[in-house]
């Protein structure tokens, strides 16, 4: 699930970079940029049998 | 480097994402293997890469904007350079196939490579942060719109797709069958 919340983010994004207020397009990307680095040390800290 | 010629190199950029994200469909649909939440992950990152390139084709060429499409550069090597790890004992046969000798974590450690190079190397060239609205496009033309909407478009299938493959809980490590598709086969 988080990795489709993780896509929905960055294509919100996209769209305020085109779309509307540059300084709400940097923060957001910068709130999803953290997530997924989140996400991947969530990951990385689980015991893992294939690439996850 | 003018402004102008900055947008259309930032807009090839874009068609150069969205052919990597078509290329992940193409593995998933065609030879039917389905990512794993670090492909995924990576596949995230990828898009990450273009919100760069849309706001210098916006709002014109800033090194801010280079500095977003370089940390997710970055990260997107991390992710990708952890699964090259996981898979680098002799004997283990890596994740899915390997497309011209190399599986896909390992082009898409290449391709984040050649992305934070690519990056550094056009910020070298001061001349495009210089104001050049007169002869700028309000949105770079229909090649840069094509190229923006053409990786919105894929980003927003990767949200079906994901959730369909994932479903409303955590994605499984190897997935085999879409997760919300498995009670209607």
């Amino acid at each position: 699930m988080e990795f489709t919340i993780l896509f929905l983010g960055t294509a919100i994004v996209m769209l305020i970079a085109w779309r509307g207020q540059r300084p709400l397009a940097l923060g957001l990307f910068g709130a999803v940029l953290v997530a997924c680095v989140a996400t991947y040390l969530h990951h990385a800290t689980d015991t893992l049998k294939l690439s996850f | 480097m003018t402004q102008t010629r900055a947008i259309t190199l930032n807009a090839l950029s874009l068609y150069a994402v969205a052919m990597v994200l078509a290329a992940a469909y193409a593995a998933q649909f065609i030879l039917q293997e389905l990512p794993c939440p670090l492909c995924l992950l990576q596949r995230i990152l990828f898009a990450a890469l273009a919100v760069g390139p849309i706001l210098n084709i916006r709002f014109g060429p800033r090194p801010s904007h280079y500095a977003m499409s370089l940390l997710a550069a970055v990260a997107g090597a991390v992710a990708s350079t952890r699964q090259v790890l996981l898979h680098i004992m002799p004997g283990d046969a890596g994740y899915g196939s390997a497309l011209l000798g190399y599986h896909y974590y390992t082009w898409a450690l290449l391709g984040f490579i050649t992305a934070i190079v690519l990056v550094a190397a056009i910020l070298l060239f001061d001349r495009q942060f210089e104001e050049d609205k007169a002869v700028l496009p309000a949105t770079g033309g229909a090649f840069a719109q094509t190229a923006v909407w053409l990786v919105i478009a894929l980003t927003a299938v990767n949200v079906v797709t994901t959730l369909l493959e994932c479903g409303f809980g955590a994605c499984a490590d190897n997935p085999r069958i879409y997760e919300l598709l498995k009670h209607a086969a």
